[in-house]
């Protein structure tokens, strides 16, 4: 509990119904998406940056905690307040502050849902590309906060590639702006980019300068299962050096398969794996022309079976595979966790036999499915938490499969961010120099430790 | 260690299967009005979870959660992991008013029920001058919302089935009870008997109602088995007329709004169509329809027990209404009109109604 001097003056700053304390309210801000939980010990539901930065200020001078968070969809404990303190809630200000169609730029607020922009959007033929599959709840300060990707990286990038300035407030509660809202900008150290994936441990995002693109009104969806995974990984290869980028090549494991067969009517192949590509652009010329590209690979690459879908009925059905995947596992066991490993693209066959092989020998059922156009995959772990073998034996599973991603030149994580879940296996990744120099920046934004505590391995000595 | 609570026994795997991905956030009605994630049906599990784990216990603290959810099920219709989170919630509830922890209006519902034919305690019920109690071929049953706030969509349901030379009869009904079973208490056997034993007597072959909740509770609580059990179908108008030439058009632009009852609960989205379609050819449905609709924010108690926020709920679908431009927004449910109805800004110029007092109105102007 908070000292009743400190909540009255958390209620000075952002008014009696903005702040709670109540047992409801705090359960619900002790998770995210992940498996981590931890209570805070009052949330703020903040309106503007003028209040953001007078909670800051209050929070470091009395060295509270702060936890920055928008819907909660995260998968590493990134919005769980490990060290509990003050839950900030910034869905309320999910106002879009400027559209301006011809400068390619959105400006937004962090609470923003996704799809809300999108809505915004589509009346102008444009889209922010980045399209996490949270996308119907996520927030465009999460977004940022973790750097968020989807089906579309192959092609499209994450988010990284479309934020443009920003405005922060930082630890202390003064109030930055970062970038700007130009195209090209070379002016100074890129603070905006340290601000992408920073998990909100450098200060709070309370404004995003986004880049915004043009959608493309056609597309072409087809899909292919092939016996061997040696042939698959082949086929995405040979796909990323054929001179075509596909908006989407996304690939199902066998052991995702199965639980969609056992749990649906689709009566897909039961192969080693599916492949499913989409291409896009602006006439059916150009978007077939693309695919037939993909077709070919494909054809020479063993296929079992390869589906071109010929209406946007059949795309839809060709899609329903891989949309069920998250929906089918997740009612498999009491938990899971959703990894999401990235190698280089090349090397994605050797980590889905690798997670084969760990799954074995760690007698735990592990399905896999992923982005196989930017190299990252989610092997999703399913076991029952409140059996402490099986507990152990995902721990075990997990450890040798950020292993396997290093060993193969890969990252820990491409699109969830490190959080709770990977701080520990930081060092497998970076060497010493580089943590220690992110330690240097954290300390440079936050000195007293009060933004986001806890996460991504930042407080270790 | 044994479940200490219903919910437990009944829900525990499903409690457990819930991800926490959030996707609820986005559909769920309470949460569109206050943005409060612990309203949210994710709250909901994420509290009902950690009293199974024995962190926190069922108390009042849980009151404004538990008893705040419209039961719409956008939820669930939304939820990768398929949880009930509607059934789970109604169990969660009796559990908490076993424990003594209510809100005050279902509290003072239940009493209400108690003591009165109907669930606003009101003495007299609207009279329709028709004849009630004899023996008919329909039994029509208006619901408590139709009998005491809504008559005058009951009186155009019956005008509708005069004109239609439907052999129905009116009974002296009472309150189906079923909300009970919404806010944590059981259904009340005496008015269940009495609805049992006035529709038998008039021996009806089929129950046509104007509410999609009483058809609900008549069709599927067990209380309500002998009624099945002699054959007696339950139905509602909307279904009943879908197969009429109502011999009736206009040129208004007509939307729909799909009550969650009658939609997500009951599965029937095309049967009033069918016939709203046949009446108004320039027919548009509402950017969110069919099992995508959007609540009106009346059900599960929550119009009586949290009015700001069930209004802002039914602002909310009106903001789509204004989006379409359409002059008539019609529904299948008396609660739903009454809700939108007690929401509808002065600016907002379309009508409320349900289907069958548009059918009675084209009716009279066709004379």
């Amino acid at each position: 509990m908070l000292d009743a001097q400190i909540k009255d003056a958390l209620i000075r700053i952002v008014g009696q119904q903005n702040y709670t304390d109540s047992l409801i309210d705090m359960v619900s801000y002790s998770y995210d998406a992940s498996e981590h939980r931890a209570r805070p010990s009052c949330a703020v539901w903040v309106e503007n940056t003028a209040q953001v930065s007078e909670v800051m200020k209050l929070a470091d001078r009395e060295k509270i905690p702060v936890t920055p968070r928008g819907a909660g969809t995260g998968l590493s404990g990134l919005s769980v307040p490990a060290h509990a303190g003050i839950v900030m809630d910034l869905t309320r200000m999910n106002k879009i502050l400027e559209l301006r169609i011809e400068d390619r730029l959105a400006v937004v607020q962090p609470g923003l849902v996704y799809a809300d922009l999108e809505k915004a959007l589509a009346p102008h033929g444009f889209f922010f590309p980045p399209d996490p599959s949270s996308g119907k709840v996520c927030t465009m300060g999460g977004t940022v906060g973790t750097n968020a990707g989807g089906v579309k990286g192959a092609k499209y990038g994450t988010t990284r590639d479309y934020v443009l300035g920003l405005e922060v407030v930082l630890a202390d509660g003064r109030i930055m702006r970062t970038g700007g809202k130009t195209i090209k900008n070379v002016s100074g150290y890129d603070l905006t980019r340290l601000f992408v994936a920073s998990e909100g441990t450098l200060g709070i995002i309370t404004e995003i300068a986004l880049k915004i693109n043009p959608k493309p009104t056609v597309t072409t969806t087809a899909m292919a299962s092939f016996n061997d995974l040696e042939d698959a990984g082949r086929a995405v290869s040979e796909v990323m050096r054929s001179g075509i980028l596909p908006s989407v090549l996304e690939i199902l494991g066998r052991e995702t398969i199965l639980a969609i067969n056992q749990n649906t009517d689709l009566k897909l192949p039961e192969v080693d794996a599916l492949l499913l590509a989409e291409t896009d652009g602006y006439t059916k010329t150009e978007t077939e022309f693309q695919m037939e590209t993909v077709l070919e690979v494909f054809r020479r690459n063993n296929p079992g079976m390869v589906k071109l879908a010929t209406s946007p009925e059949e795309a839809a059905q060709l899609w329903t595979a891989r949309k069920s995947a998250y929906a089918v596992l997740a009612r498999i066991k009491s938990h899971f966790v959703l990894e999401d490993v990235t190698v280089p693209i090349g090397k994605v066959p050797a980590l889905l036999k690798g997670i084969q092989a760990i799954a074995k020998k760690h007698e735990i059922q592990i399905a896999t499915f992923g982005h196989a156009g930017d190299g990252n995959l989610h092997p999703q772990i399913l076991y029952d938490g409140y059996d402490p073998e099986q507990v152990r034996r995902m721990e075990a599973a997990s450890d040798e499969l950020f292993k396997l991603a290093i060993e193969l030149e890969g990252t820990l994580t491409g699109e969830h961010g490190i959080g709770l879940s990977k701080a520990r296996y930081m060092t497998l990744e970076h060497d010493a120099v580089s943590l220690e120099m992110m330690r240097t920046i954290k300390r440079a934004f936050d000195p007293n430790n009060i933004l986001n505590p806890g996460k991504m391995a930042l407080d270790a000595a | 260690m044994e479940a200490k609570y219903d919910f437990e026994r009944k829900y525990r795997e499903q409690i457990l299967r819930c991800s926490r991905c959030g996707f609820c956030q986005a559909v769920c009605p309470v949460y569109g009005a206050t943005l409060r994630p612990g309203l949210n049906a994710r709250g909901k599990m994420l509290l009902l979870k950690e009293v199974m784990d024995g962190r926190i216990d069922l108390s009042d603290e849980l009151i404004e959660t538990l008893f705040q959810c419209t039961t719409c099920a956008s939820c669930t219709h939304n939820c990768p992991s398929g949880v009930q989170v509607p059934e789970i919630v109604k169990t969660a509830r009796m559990d908490m008013v076993n424990i003594g922890s209510c809100h005050p209006a279902f509290t003072g519902m239940n009493e209400v029920l108690k003591k009165h034919p109907n669930i606003y305690a009101e003495d007299e019920a609207e009279e329709f001058g028709r004849e009630k109690k004899r023996q008919a071929k329909y039994v029509f049953f208006a619901g408590c919302v139709g009998l005491y706030r809504e008559t005058e969509a009951t009186e155009a349901a019956l005008a509708v089935l005069d004109k239609l030379k439907v052999d129905y009869t009116l009974i002296e009904e009472v309150c189906c009870s079923g909300v009970l079973e919404d806010v944590g208490f059981p259904l009340n056997d005496a008015l269940v008997q009495t609805n049992i034993d006035r529709i038998l007597a008039t021996g009806a072959e089929a129950v046509i109602t104007g509410c999609p909740y009483c058809a609900r509770t008549l069709n599927n609580k067990p209380q309500y088995a002998p009624l099945r059990a002699q054959g007696v179908l339950v139905m509602h108008i909307a279904q009943f007329l879908q197969d009429y030439d109502l011999g009736v058009h206009t040129h208004k632009k007509v939307t729909y709004h799909d009550p969650c009852d009658l939609g997500r609960h009951c599965g029937i989205y095309e049967e009033p169509r069918q016939t709203i379609r046949k009446l108004a050819p320039n027919f548009v449905e509402l950017p969110h329809h069919h099992a995508d609709a959007l609540c009106c924010g009346a059900g599960g108690g929550v119009r009586g027990a949290y009015a700001k926020n069930s209004i802002d709920m039914a602002r909310r679908r009106l903001r789509e209404v204004e989006e379409t431009g359409a002059e008539v927004v019609l529904t299948e449910c008396n609660s739903c009109v009454h809700n939108l109805g007690n929401a509808k800004l002065r600016k907002q110029k379309f009508t409320i109604c349900t289907t069958t007092q548009f059918i009675r109105d084209l009716m009279e102007e066709a004379g």
